[in-house]
């Protein structure tokens, strides 16, 4: 092919040349008309689901549960359509049975019943990422009943389901863990310390926080709670083959600094506020600044102070004489 | 010498010193306005002057050239100053003494109204000594600090890895005290002392007043009159002005 361009080039230059222009123009224009058609087709609920909205689409609707919670039944058309299942799913497909009316009744009792029992739905395509899950360390706290551990829609919501691997799902993973991993009541419960603050204040956590500024999206971006510590197979950090186990945590950081030396591992601080017996030498590092700068600034200061009063004092005496 | 001045002034700084201190000022202020950003990263003004410079990749992209700068100048000045001693022309005037501490004492106790007369400083007095060596402090810390920051992975291969956070912790507070020391000390020493105000222009003309200097710096005024370099105050009428060397010039010639 590479050979062929030149020649043709040099034997009939300028009708080719238009013919193939417009060959590309015509094509250019054909993919973005059928990419409008079919955003269009996309975007437009079908006839099954403009059924369901006509009752769902009204906001306020809810339902009350036999344990007596509320819970919301209207679902925002747009968000839907907006969502990663919007043009893939209809309604139908995460509520089979709800296709008649009136609806058969919940069997959940209470709101976390119903959401649990929800997650079996995603199962059906997502059956990887659920035994991933099942497997984790949320998974296996999940089974054993605790009211706290997530299911499928705590973290990827259900109707808005967004993509995972967009740069905003990314960005909101660390908010995201830290409603949980940020919150002490619910840490004490498990006996497991809240780690987000501490991160947020961590290199990674200011710099994720800061790049998010301006740019959804980073070609280096610093690293946020998934990246160490996994995504559905989240193991404990006491499990031996946990990422951030201490065997394996030197491999996981050199995942992003390939060129890391063998003591990095303790350059991060495991999510704690240094103190004595967390990065000690942090710790002095903190102590001798918080005395050295008002230590010198107040002796500067008091200088200062003296000097222009000396001076005053002078003038006053100068002034009187 | 050249006469660059009409007035009774003598030269106290070279020119290659002020070229150096007006570096230092654009590095210093740029370090610290992309620098401090990162520090109070949580605030509302350190956003926006993030997203002013073009996103945090952009303001540190700024920093670390500036750094890289400010340490290419450090080592100018180390490599000046070695260069003037082995020349002779370098008579330790910044060399901090047990004079100083005295010094220190004294001035006190006669801003405080103990004693009647100021001591008599030499070439440059405990205040400039002072600042002096705050910034070289300062910029072996935040150099070294930051190139730490800048190059975690191959630090580990050598040192223990929390001196990464230890680091980060020493930069920040270091950052704190420079700026703080120079709003306070500097911006007072050379803008808001009274006799000085707006500011003191001997770092930019490169020259200081003979008036001026026999009353803040009496001991270097003495040695200049000795040196015949400048009249003696009974001969003050005197129109001819010559220019002292500073430590970078050569020396003068023999009276």
């Amino acid at each position: 092919m590479g050979t062929v361009k030149p020649e043709v080039a040099v034997g009939c230059p300028r009708v080719l040349l238009r013919f193939l222009v417009a060959l590309a123009g015509t094509v250019a224009l054909l993919a973005v008309l059928a990419g409008t058609v079919g955003q269009a087709a996309a975007a437009a609920p079908s006839q099954e689901d403009e059924t369901c909205l006509a009752c769902h689409g009204t906001p306020g609707l809810s339902l009350t549960l036999p344990g007596g919670e509320s819970v919301s039944v209207s679902v925002d058309s747009a968000l839907l359509r907006q969502s990663v299942h919007g043009s893939a799913l209809a309604c139908a497909t995460c509520h089979p049975d709800h296709t008649r009316y009136p609806h058969p009744p919940l069997i959940a009792r209470t709101l976390r019943d119903y959401r649990v029992e929800r997650s079996e739905v995603c199962k059906t395509c997502h059956s990887q990422q659920a035994d991933e899950f099942a497997g984790s360390v949320h998974g296996r706290a999940l089974v054993m009943g605790f009211p706290d551990v997530p299911t499928c829609t705590s973290c990827h919501g259900a109707h808005d389901v967004m993509r995972a691997s967009s740069p905003a799902f990314r960005n909101n993973t660390p908010q995201l863990c830290g409603s949980c991993h940020g919150n002490p009541e619910i840490m004490a419960r498990y006996g497991l310390r809240p780690v987000y603050e501490a991160y947020t204040r961590e290199f990674h956590g200011v710099t994720t926080a800061l790049y998010k500024l301006t740019k959804s999206y980073s070609p280096t971006p610093a690293a946020i709670c998934y990246d160490c510590h996994g995504v559905h197979d989240i193991k404990d950090t006491e499990d031996p083959a946990a990422p951030v186990a201490r065997r394996n945590i030197l491999t996981t950081c050199r995942r992003c600094h390939p060129t890391a030396g063998r003591f990095f591992a303790s350059a991060w601080t495991e999510h704690k506020t240094p103190g004595p017996d967390a990065s000690p030498l942090v710790w002095y590092v903190q102590i001798f600044y918080r005395v050295l700068i008002p230590a010198v600034l107040g002796f500067l200061a008091v200088l200062t102070v003296l000097d222009l009063s000396r001076w005053a004092g002078d003038r006053l005496k100068g002034g009187r004489a | 010498m050249r006469r660059r001045h009409t007035g009774r002034a003598v030269q106290r700084f070279t020119l290659a010193q002020r070229i150096e201190h007006f570096l230092l000022i654009i590095t210093f202020n740029v370090l610290a306005f992309t620098g401090l950003p990162q520090k109070y990263f949580f605030t509302g003004w350190a956003e926006r002057i993030i997203r002013l410079m073009g996103g945090i990749e952009t303001t540190r992209l700024i920093h670390r050239t500036f750094a890289v700068l400010l340490i290419l100048q450090s080592l100018y000045h180390i490599g000046a100053v070695l260069a003037a001693r082995r020349a002779g022309r370098e008579r330790g005037a910044m060399s901090i003494t047990f004079r100083d501490v005295r010094d220190v004492l004294l001035d006190v106790a006669y801003l405080a109204g103990l004693r009647r007369e100021k001591p008599a400083f030499g070439r440059y007095d405990y205040r400039q000594k002072f600042e002096y060596w705050a910034v070289v402090w300062g910029t072996a810390i935040m150099a070294i600090t930051g190139l730490i920051m800048w190059f975690p992975e191959f630090l580990a291969r050598f040192f223990p890895g929390v001196l990464v956070p230890a680091a980060r912790v020493a930069h920040g507070g270091e950052a704190i005290l420079a700026v703080a020391a120079v709003i306070v000390w500097h911006f007072y020493n050379a803008h808001f002392r009274p006799e000085i105000f707006p500011m003191d222009p001997a770092m930019f003309t490169g020259q200081v007043e003979v008036e001026r200097l026999r009353r803040e710096h009496a001991e270097e005024y003495a040695r200049l009159v000795e040196a015949g370099i400048v009249a003696p105050p009974e001969a003050e009428d005197v129109p001819e002005v010559e220019t002292a060397p500073g430590p970078g010039a050569s020396p003068p010639p023999p009276p």
